[in-house]
Parts: structure tokens; C-alpha cells; sequence
């Protein structure tokens, strides 16, 4: 009873204080007033997918830079893309005295800018975006065609020793996103760098997760396209489960889907979010006020890939061909070190002896056109972000 | 032994809030339960849940602003309902009539804003929203009036239309999708707030109060008026007792039904128009389930104007403190605060039962009384 009457008195209390809120934002001061703030399109408790793949990022950032994930993390999840409703989300956020905030949804982009603009005192920090300001607004997104190349190297490793060409592709989208673009071609890049001869097959959800369809798509590929690798860029580990059913072999994504399939997972293109959200929050601790926080990261926009280690692939299976890992070390080297970049005018040739050569090749989309003259440099970032709505040759939508 | 469900006579304004009161009660302990299983102390959770997080807050004026935004299209959706439940018309509609509603007030604003006066854009996009939104209510009333078709099914059924065009308008990146942002790579709505939105008076020092929340006030007065004062109200009443009588009594039933239908339905795209005035822009989470959520408002305000106000303000405390409250506790998500919304709102509808009817329990052998 006495807990219930101080609850009212609060409420009473509140009620009064309301209405005279007081003036300005939360500053950046010293870590252990540092707050965090996120907008998940998800559950916070999710134990796969999306947003569980975030919030294990930032938790484990957290937990690298001494941070309480129980004290300095305030989270809104299940935000639909919804202007109203993300900004709700982030006035909560901002009332909490959150010094950064991250909000994980493409569609959140709108609504992100627009408290940027009204909170210049608060970080905001917006993954798969492509927009930004010279203060306190910056976007992230990973080089994961680069992780989806090495992934495509042990898928085409392994048609070399099956003797069979046909890859298939589950995807959330085709070449409406470059997202899903740029992951499809670096794959079947990776795969024909091994084996000239794969085709790749894509069955395109049309939806970002979608568990029977994703299910059924793989099931397709294997039986009538008769592939023997199943690659996919959706949320659920069906496909990896379809192809294990099935007796043949395939590549996951977002997480190490080995536990998930066995006998049939080789290896997955993955993100370490917390690479970016660790150097997002110290530089927020360092910048010393929000609008330097731009400057601080050097940039608008963190493209992060396997170089800082943002992307990369799970450790491989055993299921995986002799030699793979030698060579998925030898290609990831000239990645990491700036020898040689997926999308350009220069080609690796991977002989079956596990050697790498680099060859001028141009890249060619699967209507024949040249994108990148043999010899030519790397496509800009931002098509490879954003306008990248091509397939390379050899790949096919079934 | 027989159990008897026999209705009340009566039942005194006292014993009712008692009831209520004790189902929040029984809600919110079977919740601290599960909170404590979870290790949350759930008085700091409740504390938070009911403040709203507006304790120790730097914007608390914008949690006021936020809540009133959900809270206008839920009391004016709410409002909107009970005319036709009044006439035992179960419009289940209500998601898909704010849709259209709010389809047709964004295309108002997008053709219409850059061109007209800001006011006559706002007035034009209000009577695009009720007409789009009351023609769709009555498509479903004149096939109930022609045919004997089931409104419930109907009106149900055609939420799935509604929603799947505005997801259709939300994706399909053909030139002609003016609902699009043109420089956007990926399909998403175009803000249209920069041209138009209802205006706010500013009040104190920081918090202003949006045209819409005294307009649903103002509607909410005249809706009681409407139906507890004019010959139109009285009709709603008696072909809702019963349609033979009124029949009989030589009222036109099918018109009442038509316009009441049409009536409902408008009022609801009005809210749309309100909604979408405010956000400046489609979303296909638009109706944040005020059509659902409507129906439980109207239902437990047993159809009166006044207590649909209060109602819905409560729920929208619960709502707003609930998404506020999982936001600062690591174990509880959104969906824990959505399970305990549903647990409240279930207990109360088991109490109104009881306000209505009361159990009686007949021993073996006894006189059947019923």
C-alpha cells in the first residue's frame, strides 16, 4: 500500500512537472554518462536475424569500452518504418539524455535526418542509409561483396570437386537493391573465379524475410535447376536447412549458419557490427561535442570491409574442398591490404593447384555490356551503395 | 449442478468502477509477476509506464505532443465506430476506411499544396479523406441493404484491400507514383510536410497544441449532440434495438443505415486526414491499429461520446507509457508490452461482462429460474 501511494504521489508529481520541461540537449561528456540510444525494427530479444545481428553489436561494442548495457543502453525496438513513429522513438530516446543515437532500418532515413537537424546536440547514426551532414549525422554499411566473393570461392571450390556448375541464389530482392546487387555479383565474381563455367541461378522472395518461401526457393533451385550450392541473402537459415535436406551444399549469410546445417554449410558472408559500433562510440566519447562528430569519424558515410573487419566469413567447415582456406587467406590478403578490389577491370584466375593470378579482364553484365574496360580501376562506392542495378555475366534470375 | 449466465437489471455506477478497477488491479499484478520472473522490479517498471518517462526528462513537452498525436485519431476513430455499432452495424472496417482516408488526403496534399492557400489545401484534403473513406463504408452498406451481405465479413475483408494498395503505393517505383520520393534510390513516401500541415498554438514555452486535438474534442461534442439530441440519433437508436420496429414505425431503414454507415466511415477518414496532415507523409504503418484498437475503445465506453474520450486517452497512456517503460529496461521488449496491454484490456472486457451479467449457480435439483 505504501508502495502504492508513493507511485501515485510520482505520478501526481509528474503530471505538474511536465508541463514545465527544461531547455537543452544532453551533452557529450565523460564515460560514464555516456548513453547510448537505438531504434530496432525488430525485438530486442531476438535470438537470429537483423536486428538480433545489431543489438549483439552493440552490446558487445558496449561491453569492449567498459560500458553498462544495462544503464547506458536505451533501446525503442519493434519501430516499423513509420516517420511518426521513429520520431516518437527518438524523442523518447533524447528525453532519456542518449548522446548517440542509432536507428538500424533503411526506412528510418527521413525521420533520422530530420532530428538531426532538430537535435543538434545529440549523435544520430543511421545504418544502410546514404544520408548525412558535416555535424551530427552519419550513415554505415559494409563491403560485404568482399566477404560474399571469399564465400563464392568455396562455393566455386566445391562445384570443382562435385562436377557440378549450378550455384543457386536465394535473395530478398534482385537488382531493384544494389544491396542485394552487389552481394549476388560478388558471389558469382568469387564463384567464376573458381570455376569459369558455374552459372548462378537467383530466386528473388520480392521480401527481406519470408521463412517458407525461403525454404521452398532453395528446395526449387536444388530440384529443378538441379544446383549442388545454395547461396542466400535473406534473413533465416532456411535455405541452408532446404539444402542439407537435400544432400548438397551451401553458403549462409549474416551469421555462421553452421550449427544450422551440418553437413551442408561451408561457409557465410558475416558482419562484426560491433567493429563499427565500437569506433562509433569512441569517437562520440571523443569528439567532445556532437557536431564534431563527423569530423571525429573523418567521414559522413563508414564503408567499412574486411580491411577493418567489419565483414567477413565464419570460420569454414569441414565440408568445405582441400585448399579452400589457403586460398580464401590468399584473396582476403590483397583485400585487406588494397592489392585488388571485386568490381574492376582486373580479374583473379584460381588455378586448381590453389594458385592466384590476376588477370585484365573488363566486367561484363549478363546483357553483354562493359561496366569496367579490362585493366580499369574499381566501380565508385556509391555505385556499388547505390545505383548498381546489374547483374555480372553468368548470373540468371530463375 | 447448473451454472447460469443471467443478465443484470442494473448494475450501480459504484460497483461498475469496481469492477474495472479491480481487473486493471488483477492485470497489473499478474504482470508484476512476470516482470519479477524477469527480473524487473516492478514498481520502477509501472512507475515509468504510467509517467509516461516523463520524470527526470529534458523534452517532457514532447512526450505531451506525442501522446496527443495518438491520441486524436484513436478517440475520433472510437467515436466514429460506435455510430454504427449504435445501429448494430459491425463495421470491422476501420483500418481500411483510414487508409483510404489517408490516401486521399496525401493526394490532396501532394497535387493541391504547392498550388492552393495552406487552408483550403487542409479543408480540401479533410473532404477528400471523408468522402474517399464514407463511399467506401457505404459500398459495403448498400451490398448489406441490396443483398443481406454480412458487414462484418465485408468490412473485414476489404481492410486487406486497402492495406495492400497503400503497400502497392508504397513500393511500385513506376514514374507515374507521385506518392514516391522522387530522389530517393530505394522506394520510399515523399514527405510532404515542408508544403503542408495543420498548424499548431503555441502554449508556455516549448509545448504547442496541434488544430487537430480541439477539432476531435469539437466533433466528439457534436457526434453527442447528433445522437442523443437530434431525430437522426434517435433513428440510430431504435433500428439498432430493432430494425422491424422502426420499420413499422414508419422510419426508412435502409436510408438510415446508408447515411449512419456513411457517416461512420467518413469521420474515420477524417482522423486519417488529421493523421496524415500532422506527419506529413504516408507510411504503411499509418493506422497504427486504431481501427482494431478503435473497435475495444467503442466497446468499453459502451458506446457513450464522453467516455470514448476518456477511454481512449487511458489506452493511449498505456500504449505511449508501455513503449516508453520496455525502452529503458534490457529484458522487456516491446512485444512484453504489448502481452500486457492485451492482458489488461482482456481482464476489463471480462469485468464489463460482469457488470452486465452475473453468474448464478443452481444446485441439482433446484428450480430452474431462468
Amino acid at each position: 500500500m505504501k508502495k502504492l501511494i508513493a507511485l501515485l504521489m510520482a505520478m501526481a508529481l509528474v503530471l505538474g512537472l511536465a508541463a514545465c520541461g527544461g531547455n537543452g540537449g544532453p551533452a557529450v561528456d565523460g564515460k560514464a554518462d555516456f548513453k547510448v540510444g537505438a531504434i530496432y525494427i525488430n525485438s530486442k530479444n531476438d535470438t537470429a536475424g537483423y536486428t538480433f545481428a545489431h543489438h549483439n553489436g552493440i552490446t558487445t561494442a558496449m561491453k569492449e569500452l567498459g560500458l553498462d548495457t544495462d544503464k547506458q543502453l536505451v533501446i525503442v525496438d519493434e519501430v516499423p518504418e513509420d516517420d511518426e513513429q521513429v520520431l516518437s522513438a527518438i524523442d523518447t530516446l533524447v528525453g532519456e539524455g542518449c548522446d548517440i543515437i542509432f536507428g538500424i532500418s533503411f526506412g528510418y532515413i527521413n525521420a533520422m535526418e530530420k532530428a538531426a537537424g532538430e537535435y543538434p546536440d545529440v549523435i544520430f547514426s543511421h545504418g544502410t542509409g546514404y544520408k548525412s551532414n558535416e555535424t551530427n549525422f552519419n550513415n554505415y554499411f559494409g563491403r560485404a561483396y568482399q566477404a560474399r566473393y571469399l564465400a563464392g570461392i568455396a562455393a566455386g571450390m566445391k562445384t570443382l570437386e562435385t562436377g557440378n556448375n549450378n550455384v543457386g541464389y536465394v535473395a530478398a530482392y534482385g537488382t531493384e537493391y544494389a544491396e542485394t546487387a552487389s552481394g549476388i555479383n560478388g558471389f558469382a565474381l568469387g564463384v567464376q573465379a573458381v570455376n569459369p563455367d558455374a552459372k548462378i541461378t537467383v530466386k528473388k522472395l520480392g521480401t527481406w524475410a519470408d521463412e517458407v518461401n525461403e525454404s521452398a526457393f532453395a528446395v526449387e533451385l536444388i530440384e529443378s535447376y538441379g544446383c549442388g550450392v545454395i547461396s542466400q541473402h535473406c534473413d533465416s537459415a532456411q535455405p541452408q536447412i532446404a539444402a542439407e535436406n537435400a544432400g548438397v551444399f551451401g553458403c549462409g549469410y549474416n551469421s555462421d549458419m553452421t550449427p544450422d546445417a551440418p553437413k551442408a554449410h561451408l561457409t557465410a558472408a558475416i558482419w562484426n557490427w560491433n567493429v563499427y559500433y565500437r569506433t562509433a562510440m569512441q569517437a562520440a566519447m571523443d569528439c567532445g561535442e556532437a557536431s564534431k562528430f563527423v569530423e571525429t569519424m573523418g567521414s559522413g558515410a563508414y564503408y567499412g570491409g574486411l580491411k577493418e573487419g567489419f565483414v567477413d566469413v565464419s570460420p569454414l567447415s569441414e565440408n568445405c574442398a582441400e585448399g579452400t582456406q589457403a586460398v580464401i587467406d590468399t584473396v582476403k590478403a590483397m583485400m585487406v591490404n588494397g592489392e585488388w578490389d571485386v568490381f574492376s577491370g582486373v580479374k583473379l584466375q584460381i588455378g586448381a593447384d590453389g594458385s592466384v593470378n590476376k588477370v585484365d579482364a573488363p566486367l561484363v553484365d549478363n546483357a553483354g555490356n562493359e561496366i569496367v574496360a579490362a585493366g580499369g580501376a574499381s566501380v565508385e562506392d556509391s555505385v556499388i551503395t547505390g545505383t548498381m542495378n546489374y547483374y555480372v555475366a553468368g548470373v540468371q534470375e530463375g | 449442478m447448473k451454472i447460469h449466465i443471467v443478465k443484470r437489471d442494473t448494475c450501480p455506477f459504484w460497483k461498475k468502477c469496481c469492477y474495472y478497477a479491480g481487473a486493471v488491479l488483477l492485470a497489473l499484478l499478474l504482470g508484476a509477476a512476470l516482470l519479477a520472473s524477469m527480473g524487473v522490479d516492478p514498481i520502477a517498471y509501472y512507475t515509468r509506464m504510467f509517467t509516461m518517462g516523463t520524470v527526470g526528462n529534458k523534452i517532457a513537452y514532447k512526450v505531451w505532443i506525442n501522446y496527443l498525436k495518438e491520441l486524436v485519431p484513436l478517440a475520433l476513430t472510437s467515436v466514429a465506430l460506435s455510430l454504427a455499432f449504435k445501429m448494430k452495424f459491425w463495421n470491422i472496417g476501420g483500418e481500411g476506411q483510414f487508409i483510404l482516408g489517408a490516401i486521399g488526403a496525401a493526394f490532396v496534399a501532394v497535387k493541391a499544396g504547392p498550388i492552393l492557400p495552406g487552408w483550403l489545401t487542409l479543408t480540401l484534403m479533410c473532404v477528400a479523406a471523408m468522402v474517399v473513406a464514407g463511399l467506401y463504408g457505404l459500398f459495403v452498406a448498400a451490398l448489406k441493404v441490396r443483398f443481406g451481405t454480412n458487414e462484418t465479413l465485408m468490412t473485414l475483408m476489404l481492410n486487406y484491400v486497402a492495406l495492400y494498395v497503400l503497400i502497392f503505393l508504397g513500393e511500385d517505383k513506376g514514374a507515374w507514383n507521385f506518392f514516391l520520393d522522387p530522389d530517393s534510390l530505394r522506394p520510399v513516401f515523399a514527405s510532404f510536410s515542408d508544403i503542408i500541415s495543420f498548424p499548431s498554438i503555441p502554449m508556455g514555452d516549448k509545448f504547442s497544441l496541434n488544430i487537430c486535438v480541439v477539432l476531435t474534442v469539437l466533433i466528439g461534442v457534436l457526434v453527442y449532440v447528433y445522437l442523443k439530441h437530434t431525430k437522426h440519433g434517435y433513428e440510430i437508436a431504435v433500428v439498432g434495438d430493432s430494425a422491424g420496429s422502426a420499420k413499422y414505425a414508419g422510419m426508412k431503414v435502409n436510408t438510415i443505415v446508408l447515411r449512419t454507415v456513411f457517416l461512420s466511415a467518413a469521420l474515420i477518414g477524417l482522423a486519417a486526414a488529421f493523421k496524415v496532415g500532422t506527419a506529413g507523409i504516408l507510411s504503411t504503418a499509418i493506422t497504427d491499429d486504431v481501427g482494431w484498437t478503435g473497435i475495444i475503445v467503442a466497446w468499453l465506453s459502451q458506446l457513450n461520446t464522453a467516455v470514448i474520450f476518456v477511454v481512449s486517452a487511458l489506452i493511449c497512456v498505456l500504449h505511449y507509457g508501455s513503449t516508453v517503460a520496455a525502452a529503458t529496461f534490457s529484458q522487456v521488449d516491446s512485444s512484453f508490452a504489448n502481452m500486457l496491454q492485451g492482458v489488461i484490456l482482456f481482464l476489463v472486457l471480462a469485468a464489463d461482462f460482469y457488470t452486465r451479467f452475473r453468474v448464478v449457480i443452481v444446485k441439482k435439483g433446484g428450480k430452474d429460474n431462468g
